[in-house]
């Protein structure tokens, strides 16, 4: 098992050393619908193509962007989850 | 791509707020176009005195600390949120009547209406929701 964990993280840091966040978004310790409501509020604020970090520890986050991506016309490029804490970048459509 | 939710609110209690405003606020977030109608108990949930201080269902209160543990935001908080994202909300003008609720001890921001200026706000609404 901590084999895998591993190679998971070391292929999420080399993505992300490519993804630069136009802004970051702390959500920590925020509960649902409020990640979602201030991922919205961020977005408006980029131009499109613009990439947005945001740092979550809500659990129903990961599933709740995923399915906010879809409606809204944004791409989630990536996720990733270490110690209860979740980061998510998605590029404004 | 377009998204229409309709709600009606006619339970007062802070169980009832939540369902209501996390759904209204998670829809209007995602760039749907929300409205509320708030009939019977559910006027509780806009009234200036009453909005803050919603009751827990008897025998649960002790969610209250679940509530704060969560870190789950006030309804007044929601409440601004929704007003922000542009949540249509509707009093229901009868029920208003009955209860002897006026205007100016709701909350700004508020239509009052009846239930036609609902239905036609319902219409062509793509997810209808009754709490």
């Amino acid at each position: 098992m901590v084999p895998i964990v591993v190679q998971y993280t070391i292929l999420i840091k080399k993505g992300n050393e490519n993804m630069k966040a136009t802004k970051v978004l702390d959500a920590k310790g925020l509960a649902c619908p409020m990640p979602i409501v201030k991922t919205k509020k961020a977005i408006e604020g980029l131009q499109s193509g613009d990439i947005l970090e945001i740092h979550a520890t809500d659990k129903g986050a990961k599933n709740d962007l995923a399915a906010w991506v879809k409606s809204t016309g944004h791409e989630l490029l990536e996720s990733t989850e270490a110690d209860g804490l979740f980061k998510f970048w998605i590029r404004r459509g | 791509m377009s998204n229409k939710v309709a709600i009606i609110a006619s339970n007062g209690g802070l169980f009832d707020a939540y369902k209501v405003f996390n759904i209204a606020t998670a829809s209007a977030a995602t760039d749907a176009e929300v409205g509320i109608f708030f009939t019977f108990e559910g006027l509780n949930l806009i009234q200036k005195e009453a909005s803050g201080q919603l009751p827990l269902p008897e025998g649960k209160e002790h969610f209250q600390e679940g509530f704060k543990a969560a870190q789950v935001p006030s309804i007044d908080e929601l409440l601004l949120m929704a007003k922000d994202l542009g949540v249509k909300m509707i009093a229901c003008q009868m029920t208003m009547d009955v209860m002897n609720v006026k205007k100016e001890d709701l909350i700004s921001g508020i239509d009052v209406g009846g239930a036609v200026t609902f239905l036609d706000f319902a219409k062509d609404a793509n997810v209808t929701l009754t709490f």
